[in-house]
């Protein structure tokens, strides 16, 4: 029944299938491309197939238009970069050096420690939220850099997820760093702080990339958090920034809309190009020792 | 095996001395050794410089506690990173530690306080300051009337010259309190007008029109409270505080009627027919908040309606996603298939685009009037406007965005089921559905399904996927804060900070902590399974 050598023409229902299916899951991708390239920018004028070819709806996300609003999106975009970029890199710093010390030492409560870690990592972030926005409303009134509506305060507590399973998965690709080679530096003078810097760090150039870029990404994506703590346009975030675009003036706006939705793509895409070659190596080799 | 490999690598390389750091890896490598011990010094003061600063802001502000907490969280800092060669674990754990508390664990601890407290719109004072804005709020108008002369001294400042209506007695009224004068420093010139004292200018015409939005604003404070307010241009009128609080006995009496209003226990005061005052305080409750989800009717329904739908919800996402991607799964499952993969990079296309922007997409292709959906359809459905159709939309549109893992995991777990079973199965003369049913899906479920699980509990609290798509809406006919296809998290989020409707925290906490429950139970009802499931292997 299962015969390879069966002839290719009986497939036809599974290839017809699968087209359906293909076309269902890529028919909104490739609606918002003609729709940011299409001349008619409003929602009602918006087709499948452009009937016209403009880049007057990129323009429209940079120049604001005579007469209407201010147009805040390269602020959305570098404010969600910076954020994502530095979300990522501190991640990746914080949670290195927590994962060396679990790895690396031995001390009273670190297994306790690491159970504990996973355990809260099951009290939904988004749950704390409220707490979270008084806390950051208090602390604004003693520091107002780390206050509400500072990307501050939002990259702050972004990082207290520092310590969650990408700690996990850092610690396991550093067990599986041989410890021959720190004893060898040990012998040779180094401190603790300096095998880390100089024998485990550079070793580990897979995970930290793909913490890295899963910490980059998951900025980018974030609404919830950023929704509650920023709450002026011109501090938005890309994803606060575009949902507030077209809530506001949904028909108007679709053509740019859909220009900053590919724009919007853009790092992630990036990120994942930067990184794919450690991507495997950076999974893999952590939980095999995990 | 893989450890044994890298650690192959890893000698051979270092042996040989062929192996080369990348340049990110050289970077790194630079923060050893003084460099390190520069940086380290460089942070550490940084830190000190700005924590101590806050420390003198919180001491400025009166916060005492807050500021001995803060000194002390510097002070371990310190302790830790100064003392040579000793605790060095905690060299590594403490700064990621410091913003798990602040951030994590400080939150929950919060929440669950707040889930015991009345703490919303009207209730987020301390009972001090309640009690005296409500006296602020409260004034009432005395039985006094003064016939007012707008005046300004040399300086410019506004002074209301005043004469009592009844008594005659005639006064100063400047910003900082009322002064009495002697009658006879007055005179009225021929048209009746008042004519103020030395050093003083009525104000007439134009000026005294112009100062009219100045005029209405000001106040004379009176000793003991209450103040006195202008009335148009030329009358003013002292006005009481209606409520003084009576500190031995705790409780409001409204000063003109005598009427006394008693703290409730609940963070209001209340008369004796149950009229409340507008501002209360946070005040402990014990579980009302969790039991007014059973006990309240308002709050019951919403609470009901969002968890049921919210189950519905992610298990008909998880459900269908499941068995879409299983079918697909299967139908590119098999050997020599053409374009192979290609079909595969295309379908998981939506598991590469961002959620939140396929979202914010979908939310215009489903506009009732202008979509493109409903463009290309020969009828219009009113996707976000009807509520069930809403609800539809949020399952498709979360089916569309999660199939591609669920075809990813089940390719790889299908690749992994050892093909003699099927043959044996076959052999035996089982047909292709028979072989499936009892021999390829269990086996497959015993990989999947912890992941369907943990599916679920993510999809249970799947906030972007309604808030973007339907922000909740449309609103339910009861006029609730939960709409139609608000889940329990956005219906949480929306008691919480949408202030539409009166933001509630104590409830939003409550709830709050049922979710964490509920998910927890799921997520460790997942992970029994999985190890039950790996037994039975």
């Amino acid at each position: 029944m299962n015969d390879p050598t069966k002839r290719r023409g009986d497939d036809w229902w599974r290839h017809l299938i699968l087209w359906v299916a293909i076309a269902l899951a890529v028919f909104p991708p490739l609606y918002v491309i003609t729709a940011a390239f299409n001349a008619d920018q409003t929602l009602s004028g918006t087709s499948f197939l452009p009937r016209s070819f403009t880049l007057e709806n990129f323009k429209g996300l940079f120049v604001q238009k005579e007469g209407g609003a201010e147009v805040f999106f390269v602020r959305w975009f570098r404010a969600s970069i910076i954020i994502a970029l530095l979300n990522a890199f501190f991640t990746v710093f914080i949670g290195a050096l927590s994962a060396y010390a679990f790895s690396r030492f031995r001390f009273r409560g670190r297994r306790m420690g690491m159970l504990f870690l996973l355990l809260i990592q099951m009290f939904p972030g988004l749950l704390n939220l409220v707490a979270i926005y008084l806390i950051v409303l208090r602390t604004g009134e003693v520091v107002p850099a780390l206050g509400l509506n500072k990307l501050t305060a939002l990259l702050l507590v972004y990082l207290s997820g520092a310590m969650s399973i990408n700690l996990w998965l850092m610690k396991g690709f550093f067990d599986s760093i041989p410890t021959e080679l720190d004893e060898s530096a040990r012998v040779d003078g180094a401190t603790p702080a300096q095998i880390f810097w100089g024998v485990i760090l550079p070793l580990a150039v897979p995970v930290l990339s793909v913490v890295g870029m899963f910490a980059f990404v998951g900025t980018l994506n974030e609404f919830m958090t950023a929704s509650v703590l920023l709450e002026t346009v011109d501090n938005f975030t890309l994803p606060l920034g575009l949902q507030a675009y077209i809530s506001t003036n949904f028909e108007e706006n679709w053509g740019s809309f859909a220009a900053g939705v590919l724009i919007a793509q853009i790092p992630a895409i990036v990120g994942f190009v930067f990184v794919q070659k450690y991507i495997i190596a950076g999974l893999t080799q952590g939980s095999v020792k995990g | 095996m893989t450890g044994q490999a890298t650690s192959d690598r890893i000698s051979r390389s270092d042996v040989s001395s062929t192996y080369r750091p990348s340049w990110l890896a050289r970077l790194l490598s630079l923060f050893s050794g003084t460099g390190g011990l520069i940086v380290k010094i460089v942070l550490l003061s940084l830190l000190n410089a700005m924590v101590g600063w806050a420390v003198i802001v919180l001491f400025a502000q009166d916060r005492i506690v807050w500021a001995l907490g803060t000194l002390a969280v510097l002070g371990v800092f310190d302790f830790v990173y100064l003392r040579p060669n000793k605790l060095l674990p905690a060299k590594f754990i403490l700064p990621g530690s410091v913003l798990l508390i602040a951030y994590l664990i400080v939150p929950i601890f919060f929440t669950i306080n707040t889930a015991f407290q009345r703490y919303s719109t009207s209730h987020v004072l301390t009972k001090a300051e309640a009690i005296s804005t409500n006296i602020e709020q409260n004034v009432v108008q005395g039985e006094k009337f003064f016939l007012m002369t707008p005046s300004r001294d040399t300086s410019g400042a506004l002074v209301l010259v005043l004469v009592d209506d009844t008594t005659g007695q005639t006064y100063l009224g400047r910003e900082s309190g009322l002064e009495e004068i002697d009658p006879a420093s007055i005179q009225v010139d021929e048209f009746g007008d008042v004519v103020p004292p030395a050093g003083l200018t009525a104000l007439v015409g134009d000026d005294l029109f112009g100062a009219d939005a100045e005029l209405a604003a000001f106040e004379v404070p009176l000793e003991g409270g209450g103040a006195i307010k202008t009335e148009g241009i030329s009358g003013a009128y002292d006005s009481v505080p209606g409520l003084e609080y009576d500190l031995a006995r705790d409780v409001m009496i409204a000063t003109d009627t005598g009427i006394e209003y008693t703290d409730n226990g609940r963070g209001s005061f209340v008369t004796s027919s149950g009229e409340e005052l507008v501002v209360g305080w946070r005040e402990y409750i014990g579980f009302e908040n969790f039991t007014a989800v059973v006990t309240n009717p308002l709050v019951r329904a919403p609470f009901l309606r969002a968890f049921a739908w919210t189950i519905a919800f992610a298990a008909s996402t998880v459900l269908l996603s499941f068995t879409i991607g299983l079918f697909l799964a299967k139908l590119l499952d098999k050997p020599k298939f053409r374009f192979k993969r290609l079909y595969r990079s295309l379908l998981i296309v939506p598991y590469a685009v961002p959620g939140f922007l396929s979202l914010l997409v979908f939310k215009g292709l489903l506009n009732d009037d202008y979509g493109l959906i409903n463009k290309l359809l020969p009828f219009d459905v009113p996707w976000l406007f009807d509520p069930w159709w809403a609800r539809v939309s949020v399952i498709l549109v979360s089916v569309w965005l999660t199939t591609p893992y669920f075809l990813l995991v089940c390719m790889g777990a299908l690749q992994a089921i050892p093909g003699e079973l099927v043959e044996a199965a076959r052999v035996d003369g089982a047909g292709r559905w028979q072989v499936f049913r009892k021999v390829t899906l269990p086996l497959l479920l015993v990989v999947v399904t912890p992941l369907i699980i943990a599916s679920f509990a993510y999809n249970f609290n799947n906030f972007n996927n309604v808030f973007l798509l339907t922000g909740g809406g449309p609103t339910s006919s009861d006029q609730s804060v939960a709409g139609a296809t608000d889940i329990l998290i956005s219906y949480t989020y929306k008691l919480a900070f949408e202030a539409g409707k009166g933001q509630d925290y104590g409830l939003a906490s409550a709830i709050s902590i049922y979710i964490f429950f509920i998910v927890a139970a799921m997520s460790a009802s997942g992970f029994l399974r999985s190890k039950a499931l790996e037994n039975m292997k």
